[in-house]
């Protein structure tokens, strides 16, 4: 260390002996807080997730549902229920949520903005244009929606993307014209539903509510596969993403490669939204609240991707609970994630407002 | 701290450590006009180097070029007689530091983890936290007097503290050539003195290069050894304080006609401008 092969000198013995063991101490409990926290969270979404295969009108013991899930044989009629009614629902919900949380944390992060989750800045809504005009106008089904979504999500973050570059992308930029874009293909996804014949429009419209209930095989597979493929990825570079939350300045002079790591950061949140979306339509608010609530837990400073992950699981899980369960009406699940998100939304555009911070 | 009192075996000779950043008929520029026009600088190694000149002379934007964070348009800028752009980034990180005019730090962020994150063109993709890391902040933290800080956020301290553990950071990075933009530029006068007196520490007792852009003739002449005088994307003049602060240098650079005479504390030159009224 050139400090010390240099300074030998100023180093004073005597002041503070124990510095050392006082700062890796503070670094070592801020760690196993972010592990504890972030493996109870799992414990949540998993409780949540067995949970929501046990309830019904056949109720499922937490053992049968267990050994059912994981292909145990159990009896014909318990797998039937678990294995092919209520699983698919399930997994959709972990996973949709898993991603969306993810996603928004990303995007939160990068961006230095509580209000930048990937539905605010136009991808979700291009997803959503793009998907309802292939139901309104081509006619698709099935897969096919998911893929125009994904298509559609895609297409709206390059579009924010290069309209906010200039010499490099700031927070405010990229969510001002992210809320535009994001208005552009809202403009167009009504007038393309005030066009639609009305059996294409209620499809449309139950698909833009977005509900855990509606996802094909192919999509829930794609997702999966994909978040398999990109979790571990997003692990890697959360080292990057920390560096990245000081400035681009900051980080270059780190010896991070700014763009490089942004694209890439970027690129897989719109993916984990877009296939999220793709799977069980725009679940308002979810990539929102997640990161923010993850954060708090873990506590500041922490990298709280995968606690993100596990709290848009839970909401999402805990949501189609409420929706299918708790209600008199059974409700697609993006109306229940709207109804919390919403309150959220507005505490936090209040609470930042007061402090004087951006946002 | 039995770290401070056996150096581990150095890695390479001292003198290798001495690095030469260099800018060669640099030409830089934003998205506009070019703002500096073919400048030739040798950082003096070892040196506290000041660069000074008025608002848009391109001082800030000729160190944010030395430090990578602009691309040249025309010619280069070496580091031990290598292109930057032949460099690894992550390399070059590990020589150079640089504190920007306005870092940013995430909400919430402490100050140990915050000088932590200096540390990443230490760590590698497997390579993660060591030992040898945990060392590096404590002696960041030490050398800013800011220990007692550690554990608190950001946002709970003084904008001097706060620059202190900017600094800190940079530190951590632990490299031999430290880049400072308008470190002071926020500071009352004794956190601008104070900051001026931990950067001349950093250079006198741990022999690192420092070069810097300040506002604050007086202070650049007490503080610096090298003085670099731009105007308009040109270096006028450069060398000790008292060979480059003269009234001519003076008025050329900020157009400002005044009377030099010598700091009655370090006998450095102390800039005294004529005001148009009461000269």
């Amino acid at each position: 260390m050139a400090l010390l092969e240099r300074d030998p000198a100023p180093s004073t013995p005597d002041e503070r002996p124990d510095t050392h063991s006082v700062i890796v101490r503070a670094r070592l409990l801020r760690r196993s807080r972010a592990i504890l926290v972030t493996s109870c969270l799992a414990a949540v979404a998993f409780v949540l997730f067995v949970g929501t295969m046990m309830i019904g009108s056949f109720s499922v013991n937490p053992w049968q549902v267990v050994t059912a899930t994981f292909g145990f044989p159990e009896t014909p009629g318990i797998d039937y229920v678990v294995r092919d009614l209520r699983l698919p629902t399930a997994s959709t919900a972990l996973a949709v949520g898993l991603a969306m949380g993810l996603s928004g944390i990303i995007f939160q992060r990068l961006l230095a903005n509580p209000l930048a989750s990937p539905d605010f800045v136009g991808v979700s809504s291009g997803a959503s244009f793009f998907a309802v005009g292939s139901i309104v106008v081509l006619n698709l089904q099935g897969q096919w929606v998911a893929l125009a979504a994904l298509l559609g999500a895609l297409t709206a973050a390059l579009l924010v993307y290069l309209l906010a570059w200039r010499d490099g992308i700031t927070g405010y930029r990229f969510i001002l014209i992210g809320i535009g874009v994001s208005q552009f293909f809202l403009a167009g996804t009504g007038w393309v539903l005030s066009r639609a014949d009305v059996y294409n429009a209620r499809e449309a419209m139950t698909w833009l509510v977005g509900s855990v209930g509606q996802a094909g095989d192919t999509e829930l597979t794609v997702l999966l596969w994909s978040l398999a493929i990109v979790l571990p990825v997003v692990l890697l570079m959360s080292r990057q993403l920390a560096t990245l939350e000081l400035g681009d300045d900051t980080a270059k002079a780190l010896g991070v490669r700014v763009e490089l790591m942004r694209i890439t950061l970027l690129l897989t949140g719109v993916v984990l939204i877009a296939l999220a979306t793709a799977t069980a339509g725009p679940m308002a608010f979810v990539a929102l609240i997640a990161g923010p609530i993850a954060s708090r837990l873990v506590g500041a400073g922490s990298s709280a991707l995968v606690a993100a992950a596990f709290v848009g699981a839970s909401i999402v899980l805990l949501a189609d609970l409420v929706a299918a369960h708790a209600l008199p009406a059974q409700l697609p699940t993006g109306v229940v994630t709207g109804a919390i998100g919403a309150p959220y939304l507005i505490w936090l555009l209040v609470s930042v407002n007061r402090e004087g911070r951006g946002g | 701290m039995t770290d401070l009192q056996t150096p581990p075996p150095s890695v390479g000779a001292p003198e290798s450590r001495r690095h030469v950043l260099q800018a060669r008929e640099l030409t830089l520029g934003y998205a506009g006009a070019d703002i500096v026009h073919g400048l030739d600088l040798t950082v003096p190694v070892g040196e506290v180097t000041v660069i000074v000149g008025a608002n848009g002379c391109g001082k800030s934007t000729l160190l944010r070029g030395l430090a990578r964070l602009l691309k040249p348009r025309a010619g280069s800028v070496e580091l031990d007689g290598r292109p930057l752009s032949q460099w690894a980034s992550a390399d070059i990180a590990r020589v150079l530091g640089l504190l920007p005019q306005n870092p940013v730090a995430p909400d919430g962020i402490t100050v140990a983890d915050l000088v932590g994150r200096g540390r990443y063109p230490h760590q590698g993709w497997f390579r993660r936290w060591s030992a040898e890391d945990d060392a590096a902040v404590e002696i960041a933290l030490a050398a800013t007097s800011t220990t007692e800080l550690a554990d608190r956020t950001l946002a709970e301290l003084s904008g001097g503290q706060r620059q202190r553990v900017w600094v800190a950071m940079v530190l951590a990075q632990d490299t031999d050539l430290v880049l400072l933009d308008e470190p002071t530029t926020f500071l009352d006068i004794s956190h601008q003195v104070d900051l001026l007196d931990l950067l001349d520490e950093l250079n006198q007792v741990h022999g690192k290069t420092v070069v810097m852009v300040l506002h604050d003739l007086n202070l650049a002449c007490r503080y610096a050894q090298h003085i670099v005088a731009m105007k308009s994307g040109h270096i006028v003049a450069q060398g000790s304080p008292t060979e480059v602060i003269t009234p001519e240098v003076v008025l050329d650079v900020f157009g400002l006609p005044s009377r030099v005479v010598p700091d009655p504390v370090t006998g450095t030159p102390l800039v005294v401008p004529l005001g148009r009224q009461r000269s």
